[in-house]
This record gives structure tokens, sequence and C-alpha cells, in this order.
């Protein structure tokens, strides 16, 4: 049996409650044992209203990107969701309500401006939603019961999430969304009988799977939570915001605190400070609010302090597109500051790893008594998943920190210089290991020297501590065939999963083609990727940014010229359009 | 000047063929047709052949959708039409959207026809008019064995004759019931049931339905005159009624189908009717008749397209091709060797 | 008086084993011979004596400047920061560790340019950190160029034609952004510096010092030790620092006054 993979695209206005049965669609698909990717847009404006779309890949094997095209469509305001039509594919089902309040003029109605091949389906999701439980409220419902109905989706599982997210509303909301739902699957039955799109729900895994539907951000809040966070520093910028705000909510329950400070300087002095008393910080933004942290970071690198900074990219330069995706931000994190600088920098490819790096990066800053920069992207932070409890639960806390020993009390040496370039590290209140921290060049005991042999020697101490942490950082991850390749793909961030889709669809077609993911942007595993590099004729580095920040990062380490794939539209790479440069290179080669 | 809009109702031969007219008789006009079919241009007449495997899916539409597209034809698919309102020349469509007409072509051909004795049966019943209705055919087909034929029109002779070379075994039940617009006199029932026989059709002439009672899944106990027989699926093919429903409140003279003259004109101005839907005024025999077939449909869609450009074309037929049944004047262009 | 090398070593060696002032570190204070930051240092350290605070229980958050090198010259956590920075690293410090006792110190360039925009903001926050702005209105480190609180012209060597700008009145904008707790000092009282740090410790809130000084180098005319000595004065005996609209009047007409000028109840 062929699997499912399908995308759902739920368009309405603000107020329609899009979000919201997209939220449901997606946990009752989850629920049902399908893998989901979803992405929603929400009105960019501050007015409050405007368009609203959730987009959900859903299928039976892992999904890594957003698909190409829509194959189902919902329409909950039809002026919304004529401008999704050039999303859908082939035949693609469209699900809209038929029974406007009065009759349109010609145009109005989404049916005048689908494609002929078009499956229309005319449902009264307003009237089955007021007649169910009077109030036109619940026609989102009502319009996911239809779809339901259509697909032959077992309702059981839109019950358990309903159920889920009204309880708490008491009796009367439940029952009126229920009954909104209901009424819409009931419709479907009795008009198309036959379920004209059947969705077979995957085999129930032999192991149940506990899976939990969580967007970038609230797996970054997650991840930093689980670290043991204490304090969170933030100023608003998009896409970061939602992760404060997750916080806000979370983190106050366990004793922390979320302020919100005047701008990004002071929140990432603040999260200095916090790591410098001995306290877990973070701090999250995007390019603009990173760009003002540079001169914090690398008095961070310099004073040997630790910090997390989430950031958040979105389109740059300057103020840039603050609600479009971009990876832009690379050379910003990994170079981004005054001096020889050097810092941890490292990107999560998919919403169970920006739980787990986010975790790591805490662990990591303490015990490399760094900066370690977290790289996300809008895509990333805003892209729901659904993640097997296990990848995002169950980590220890680790304290990162190396105290110094007891024999150092009344003489103690701040930046001892070791072969690990890691100096013992002691926190304020503890008697006798007092010493200044500065941003200065400074001795081993902290004191400014800006003589020749203690700037060399300092330089090195911080470098070659940051070359260790290679150790413990996530090494490159490859997915192809042993031996010689025609062409490797080498990706990073939210663009990870359309490569590795790509590299799996041009190898089904019988191309020696692989994929290495590259997690660790800073420092580097230099040996994987050159050895990687060597098997491949070719290498491929697609990525959202116009110079091809990543190719400029280890480009060098291959021993040709490497492709790059750059594309700056504010929205995330498909499968597709990387497959099609992959099969486009490879013919070249033929011919 | 307002751009003109013509309009078809309905995306069969007629329709089509009415629609490509329009656009080359008037490149400047909008053309737009509105069909509840979710398919594209579905040619009826060799759906038997479809389900005996003979012929394509490609085949069976012989247009593809992205032709209209190319001559600049708006093809509305899966909408129907509720109401005409020839006064402020608006269509209504069921999703409560309305749009204005400068010309309409009515050609929605006919849907299934089951007699009133039968009706109680419909579940049970299975039909082949759009494509659509070869979903159940196919599906139910691979695990039925024996098939019960009811009615006798020209489709239900294709069909059997699909079936058969299949290796079905057929009962074929030539009631002889009124059905429309075919009826088969004494000597042509004989000689249809005659040839039936001899290719191995249980003929049941002349019997009466009695029941039908559903044993499992698909399967059916049908009882004939006190007589039981156990089939998988019934077909019931009792030609076509024209499916001019949603026309009742727009003031057009109808009849079993729209009644227009010779030149497929309507009662109303602007409006033609063209296949199977177009009861049609023949000046010499003083009397309406109706066409069936792909080549007359698309002859009739033609016509009226023509017309309905300014043009003045008459539908010609030899009287001698009309042939009377039960007060309807039928002409049929293609009669199947069987 | 110039006091060579062998003789000042000898000074320091016998302070340290007196312990009389052991919360001085091992090095030297850099300030130029006479510098007024001498007399806040002392205060300082006064202060933390005899609240009898433990010396690895207070973190020294400073800026860069002159002011900035204060990191070093003192026996307690220290932290160098960045120009400008030093309140948000104090807030760190000071809610990761409550216990710690938190100094934040800069200059007048520190504090009222490039910083100048975190001061409202503690004092919104009104998180326990003890700020000390010492205000010379030069700056010093970078060789004498006018500060946001330098005089209508101010003549340096990037100012030629003396400084068009209008001065800020850092007290002033201390009690504007609701600070709860408010002090001008004069460098060369370090007995009224320690007086009002003790309170100002003991003050459960941001407390905001701001503190005249000189810079004997590079100001020959406007906040000269003579001129500061001549006009600075304590507040009037019957001064009443719990009134925040009658401390802004008096800071409005009085520029030279000393003492805890707002104090909030």
């Amino acid at each position: 049996m062929p699997g499912v993979d399908l995308t759902i695209e739920i368009c309405g206005m603000s107020g329609d409650g899009t979000i919201a049965a997209g939220t449901l669609l997606n946990e009752a698909l989850s629920g049902a044992g399908f893998s989901i990717i979803g992405f929603d847009s929400y009105p960019a404006e501050i007015r409050g209203f405007g368009r609203c779309v959730t987009r959900s890949r859903f299928g039976t094997s892992r999904m890594l990107a957003l698909s190409d095209h829509t194959h189902v469509l919902i329409s909950l305001d039809d002026q919304q969701a004529i401008s999704r039509i050039s999303m859908l594919g082939k035949n693609a089902k469209v699900l809209f309500d038929n029974k406007p309040a009065g009759t349109v003029q010609e145009g109005m109605s989404i049916a005048a401006h689908t494609a002929p091949d078009a499956d229309l389906y005319g449902m009264p999701f307003t009237d089955l939603a007021s007649e169910a439980a009077g109030t036109t409220r619940g026609k989102n419902l009502a319009a996911l019961g239809c779809f339901t109905g259509l697909a032959g989706i077992d309702p059981r599982f839109f019950y358990t999430v309903i159920e889920k997210k009204f309880r708490a509303k008491g009796e009367t909301v439940l029952n009126a969304n229920l009954n909104s739902f209901n009424a819409g699957l009931t419709y479907a039955h009795t008009h198309f009988e036959d379920a004209p799109l059947v969705i077979t729900a995957p085999a129930p895994e032999k192991k149940k799977v506990q899976r939990i539907m969580l967007s970038g951000n609230a797996a970054i809040a997650r991840g930093a939570l689980d670290a043991g966070l204490a304090l969170y520093f933030g100023y608003p910028i998009t896409p970061a915001t939602p992760i404060m705000e997750y916080l806000a909510k979370t983190l106050p329950q366990k004793g922390g605190k979320v302020v919100q400070m005047e701008d990004e300087i002071s929140s990432i002095g603040a999260v200095l400070g916090s790591f410098y008393a001995g306290k877990r910080a973070m701090t999250a933004t995007s390019g603009p609010g990173l760009a003002l942290m540079a001169e914090m970071i690398s008095l961070g690198v310099m004073s040997e302090t630790p910090a997390v900074i989430v950031d958040a990219q979105r389109g740059g330069p300057s103020t840039g597109l603050p609600t479009k995706t971009e990876q832009s931000d690379l050379h910003a994190a990994v170079f981004g500051g005054p001096g020889d600088s050097p810092r941890i920098v490292i990107a999560p490819t998919d919403v169970a790893e920006c739980y787990q790096f986010t975790l790591k990066s805490f662990e990591l800053a303490e015990k490399y008594q760094t900066p370690v920069i977290v790289l996300t992207d809008f895509f990333l932070d805003n892209r729901v998943e659904n993640v097997a409890a296990a990848d995002i639960s169950g980590k220890k806390r680790v304290d990162g920190n190396i105290y110094p020993p007891k024999k150092e009390q009344g003489r103690y040496q701040r930046y001892l210089v070791t072969p690990s370039g890691i100096s013992p590290r002691a926190l304020p209140g503890s008697e006798g290991y007092i010493y200044p921290a500065t941003g200065l060049e400074h001795t081993e005991a902290g004191l400014p020297d800006y003589s020749e042999p203690v700037h060399m020697q300092m330089n090195a101490k911080r470098h070659t501590k940051i070359r260790q942490a290679l150790a413990d950082l996530p090494p490159p991850k490859e997915f192809s065939q042993k031996g010689p390749l025609d062409l490797g793909v080498i990706a990073w961030g939210s663009s990870f999963g359309a490569a590795l889709e790509a590299v799996l669809k041009a190898r089904k077609k019988g191309l020696a083609v692989g994929a290495l993911k590259v997690i660790s942007l800073f420092p580097y595993h230099e040996e994987q990727i050159r050895q990687f590099m060597s098997r491949c004729r070719r290498v491929l580095i697609p990525e959202l940014n116009f110079q091809g920040q990543l190719a400029n990062l280890i480009g060098h380490l291959h021993h040709g010229d490497v492709v790059r794939f750059n594309r700056t539209t504010g929205t995330p790479l498909l499968p597709s359009e990387i497959l099609l440069k992959i099969q486009e290179l490879l013919q070249k080669d033929n011919t | 000047m307002r751009e003109d809009h013509f309009i078809v109702i309905g995306n069969g031969p007629a329709g089509s063929q009415a629609a490509f007219t329009l656009k080359e008789k008037a490149p400047e006009a909008r053309v737009t047709i509105v069909t509840k079919e979710r398919e594209g241009c579905c040619h009826s007449h060799l759906l038997p052949g479809f389900l005996a495997g003979s012929i394509s899916e490609k085949k069976v539409f012989a247009i593809s959708l992205d032709h209209y597209t190319k001559s600049g034809i708006k093809l509305r698919t899966g909408q129907s039409v509720v109401d005409v309102n020839p006064q402020r020349k608006e269509i209504l469509l069921e999703h409560k959207e309305t749009i204005s007409y400068s010309g309409l072509i009515i050609a929605v051909g006919g849907r299934p026809y089951i007699p009133e004795p039968l009706l109680a049966y419909r579940e049970h019943l299975c039909t082949l008019k759009t494509f659509q209705d070869t979903g159940t055919w196919r599906q139910l087909l691979p695990a039925a064995d024996s098939i019960l034929i009811m009615g006798g029109d020209l489709t239900s002779l294709a069909v059997t004759k699909s079936l058969l070379a299949l290796k079905k075994k057929i009962y074929f039940m030539l009631t002889g019931e009124a059905f429309w617009p075919l009826r088969f006199d004494k000597a042509l029932q004989e000689e249809v049931s005659g040839k039936l026989t001899k290719r191995g059709v249980t003929v049941l002439a002349g019997n009466k339905l009695v029941g039908i009672e559903p044993v499992r899944s698909g399967s059916c106990r049908v009882y004939v005159d006190g007589q039981k027989i156990k089939v998988d699926m019934i077909g019931a093919f009792f030609g076509l009624v024209p499916d001019i429903g949603f026309l009742r409140r727009s003031g057009l003279q109808l009849d079993r189908g729209v009644l227009v003259d010779e030149y497929l004109c309507s009662s109303h101005e602007g409006i033609c009717a063209a296949g199977d839907c177009a009861q049609i005024y023949h000046p010499e025999i003083k009397d309406y008749w109706v066409s069936i077939g792909t080549k007359n449909a698309r002859s009739l869609g033609k016509i009226a397209a023509v017309n309905l450009a300014g043009g003045r074309k008459k539908t010609r037929v030899d009287r001698e091709r009309i042939f009377d049944i039960q007060g309807v004047k039928v002409n049929t262009s293609w009669w199947m060797e069987f | 008086m110039k006091t060579s090398g062998r003789i000042l070593a000898q000074k320091v060696q016998d302070i340290q084993t007196s312990g009389r002032l052991s919360i001085r570190s091992a090095s030297l204070p850099t300030w130029c011979p006479g510098c007024g930051y001498f007399g806040i240092h002392q205060g300082l350290n006064n202060a933390i004596q005899q609240l009898s605070l433990p010396h690895h229980s207070i973190v020294t958050v400073t800026g860069i400047g002159c002011a900035g090198r204060y990191a070093f010259f003192n026996n307690t956590y220290s932290f160098h920061v960045t120009h400008g920075r030093t309140l948000p690293v104090a807030t760190g410090v000071k809610l990761a560790n409550p216990a710690l006792t938190v100094f934040a110190i800069g200059g007048d360039g520190d504090g009222l340019a490039i910083g100048g925009g975190h001061l409202p903001h503690m004092a919104r926050r009104n998180i326990n950190v003890n700020y000390l702005l010492f205000d010379n209105s030069m700056y010093g480190l970078t060789k004498g160029q006018p500060s946001p609180s330098s005089p209508v012209g101010t003549k340096t060597k990037v100012s030629p034609a003396g400084t068009f700008e209008m001065p800020l009145n850092a007290s002033l904008l201390g009690l504007s952004y609701g600070t709860t707790f408010a002090a001008r000092l004069f460098a060369g009282d370090p007995e009224s510096i320690t007086q009002a740090l003790i309170e100002g410790i003991r003050h459960e809130g941001f407390s905001f010092f701001h503190i005249y000084t000189t810079c004997l180098t590079f100001d020959k005319e406007n906040k000269t030790w003579e001129h500061l000595k001549e006009r600075v004065h304590p507040l009037p005996q019957k001064y009443d620092c719990s009134n925040l609209s009658k401390a802004m009047a008096h800071i409005l007409e009085d520029d030279f006054s000393t003492g805890v000028i707002y104090k909030k109840s």
C-alpha cells in the first residue's frame, strides 16, 4: 500500500478559528499515527485581522519538509482562500462554505477561481454550526467534521482532541464544538456516501509512541526549562518572541523569572551577569538583535563567561523581512563582534533538535565558558511537528561548570592556562576565589595586560578551548550509501529536511547522491566534512541566503568548487527544487 | 460596451461542442461552462467499453482539461446550477453565486431514469451515465459473478456485451416497462431477446420484479414472479430523463425537456438548448422530437452556439430517421450491432 | 610632591599587613595622583567595612573609562564589562544570586552617554543594585573629551570652539526616572559618601549615587577641585528627603547640595 503524503491547508480570516482548526487537525492526525509538519502563517500587521493559513503536511513516513502543493484546501473565507489556489496540486480537493449569508456576485466564491481539475466540495459550514450549536462560531469545527467525513477518518481521533481543548472551558462550550463537528461529519456522510478522499490511518505502532505537537520555539523554550533555566532576558522581536511568551507562562512556575529588558544589549548583558553569578540564563533574538549583541558576545568570549543566545533568523539585512524566513545570520553568528572571538554556534534542523540542542547549549556554555548561539529561523521556529515525547524529555540536567579545586583557595588564578584551554571557574559568593573578570586582555589572574606573550597565549587559550568543544558537539550526520558519490548535498538548519528529502528521492531514482547534515557550525567538524566531501565528485550546498554562507564557511574543505544553491524569497526551501538542481547537475555531468 | 458572456450549462458532447463553437464564433466573448460533473467531458457511450478494459480512461475524456483553458474557456466543474432567471439574465449556482450571461445554452443532458416501482430499491441499482458511476462498477465487479441487468436501453446492451467479455453470468430482465426515450415493440423485443439468449444470457422477458433483498455486501436476492435468483449486482438501464429540474421556476417552456424551435432557441431570448435535454420542434412533422447519441448531441451543440452567436442555422433531420416512441419522436444516429 | 616607587611600595605593604584596608586589592589604582576617584574609593571601602560585608559576597560591575578600572582595585568579585553596560550585567548578577551585594560603577560618559538608556529601566525595575556614577564631566581615559554633563562652552581637542550642548543633570534624571533612593555626593568628602552608601546599600531597591568628582588632568576650568570645593555644600538641615516633588524642585534650584536627596518611604 502506498504511503499517505498529503498537505492540507485551512485558510480563513482571523476570527474564523483557522489556527484553532489547524491545531485540532494536527493533533487529531498525530493521534491517528501520522507524522506531521505544519507551518501556519498569521497576519503580520498589528491590526489583528487578515489572512490566516495553516498548512499541514502529514504522512505515513517521517515528514521532513513542506510539500510543493496542497492536496486539500479548506476555505473558511473564500476571499482569503482564493489566493491559496496557486498552491493547489492536480485534482486537489477544495472544501468551502456553499451557503454564504446571501447570494454573491460572480467571482466572490472560490468556486469561480479553481482550475477545472480541482474537486469542489461545497458544504454549509456556517449553517451546520449554527443549527448544531446555535452559534456560527463553530464553523471551523463543522468544516473539520466535513473533512473528516470526506476523508473517512475515524472521528474518535478528533473527539479526543476536541475534548482536550475545550474540556476546561466547560460543558457548554465543549458540546457546542462537538455538535458542530458532528454536524459536519454527518453532512459529509449523507451527501457524499463514498468518502471521496480516503485517508487510511497508518497501522498503530507496535510500541505506542507518545507524541507531542510542538513548534520549534516551544521546543526551544522546553529545552531551556529542562536545562534548569533560571532567568530569561529578552526584547520583543519577530520571530523570537514566542519563546519569551512560552517562558513567561512556564518559567515562573519553576521559580524562575522572565524579564523584558530595554534592548538586546541589556538582554545579553543580564544573561552574562546571571551566568557569571552562577545561574543559567538565556535570551532569544533575531538578526537585528544579534547585531546589537555582538560586542557583549565578545565580552563573553574575552571574560570567558557562558551565555545562551537563540538567534531566530529572519530576512535581512537591517530590519529586513521580519516575517520571512532566511538563513543569512550565519556569518554574523559565527564571526560577529570585535577581534578573534570564537564561540559555539549550533543550528538545529528540526523541532526535536531545537529541544535537544537548546538543552545541550547550556551545558556547553558552562563547560567551555563561552557564549553559545543556537541558530534557528522563522520557518523552524514556527513550524510544528509531532515529535516523540521521548525525544524531548528525560534529559537530566548536567552542571557543566568546572569549579576550582579547594587547594586553589587563596591563590586562585581565574584564567589559568591549561592544556584544554578551560580554566576552572569560581562563582561570586565563594570565599577565597575573588577575581576580576574583564573584557580587556588579561593575565591568568584576570588583570589587564596588553603584552605580546599574554595576548598570544590568551588568544590561543580561547581558541583551543572552543576547538576542544568539538568533542561534545553533535557531529555531522551522513545519509548516503558507502563509497564514491556523484553528488553530496550539505545543508544546515531548517533547510536540511528539504535537502534530505530531495536526496532520498534522487537515490530512489538511482542517482548516487548523499546528504550531510551539519549541526555544529562553529566550531565545525572539519575532518568529517572533508571526508564526506572527498567522496563526492560534486558538492551542492543549498541555503536560504544570497551569498551561500555555509559554502563560504566550509567550501574550502572541498577539492573542487562547491555548487551553491541560494534563494532569498523568504519562504522555506522545497525538496522539489533541490531535487531539480541535483538532476540538473548530474545531467550536465553526463552530457 | 459590456463584454458578451456566454454560459453553457453542461459539459457533455453537446455542451462542450457549444462552448468551443461559441469561442470560435465570438472570440472576444467570455465563455463559461458550468457542469455538476467533477470530471471533464465524458463520452458516456464509451463507459461500457471502459469497464471491459477495451477503452482507456483517456479516451473516455476526449477533451483534456488543459484544452479548455488554452482555448480561453472557463470550465467550472463540480458546480450545480439551481436556478435561471431569464429576466435578469442570471444563473444561480448551488453555492449561491450568481453569474450574469448575455447568452445561455442549456445542455445538461439526462440522468438515468428509474421507473417508479423500482425507486424503493434505488440503492441496489447501479447505473452507468457518468464517469463517477464507473467507480461503483469497478468496486463491485471483481467479486460479482452474476449480474442482473434491468431495462433494455441502448446502454444496457453495450454493458451486457462488456460484461460477457468479462465472463460474467448475466440475467437480463427485459421487462417492457415504460422507459424513456426508447421502448421496444414486441418484434424488436423478441429479436433482442433471441440474440441475448444465444449469447448465453438468461433473459427474464416479461417477468415482473417482486422484490430485492440484500444478502450481504453487494450481493442481492432478487425475486421475480415467485422465482428467486441470487445476483451479486444489479444494473438499471431505463434510458434517460432530461435533468432540468433546476429550470422549474425559470419560466422557460418545458415538457420532458426544454422546448426549443428548430433553431434550438427557447421561449426566452438568449437561451438555447442542445443535446439530450432539448425537445426540438420539427416544422414538417409539426411536433417535437428529441435526439440521443453523442454525434447528434455534438451537432446540436454546434447549431445552438452558432445561433446564439448571431447565426441562423436550422436543425435538419430526415423524417424517416425519426421514430415515435410513446408519443415522443426520437432520432438516434447510433444503433449498435449487438 | 614626588614619591619614589620604593617608598610607595613600602607604604602599600604596610597597609596590607595592617589589614586595615583589606578591601583594596593587590593592584594599585592607576588613577592620576590627586584624582577624585581615590576619595570615592575610600568612601566605598569604608562603607563596606563598616557594614562588615564579606568581600566574596560583593560583586562590582564596572564600565569603561577611569571609573571602570575600579574593578581591579577592589578585593571583591568584579566584572569589568563593556562601555555603558554595567546596569544590565548587574541586573543579571543580582537576580541570579540575591545574596550578593552588587555595585555598578561607571563614569558620566559610561552612564549618561553610551549607557544612558539603561538608567531609566534600572529605576523602573527597582532591582537592589547600588549604582555609583562618577561625574567629572570629562572623558579621561580617552584623553579629554567633553561628556554629556560638561557645561556649554567646554573646550577640548574635539571641541576647540567650545561645546554647544546643554549638560545633563544626572540627579534630576535619576529622580524623574523614579529611582527609589538617590544621593548626590562629592568625592572630596569621603565621609559623607560612606554614610550615604551605608544607607543606600541597606535600601531594598535600586540606589543611585551621583558623585561629583574632578578630572585634574584634562579639566582645568569647569569641575576643578577649587571650583567644586567652593560650591559644594550639604543639603539644608530641614531638608525632607521623602518628598519627591520638593526634591526635584530643590535639585533644579541648587546644583551643588550633597546628601541623600530622595528616599522612597
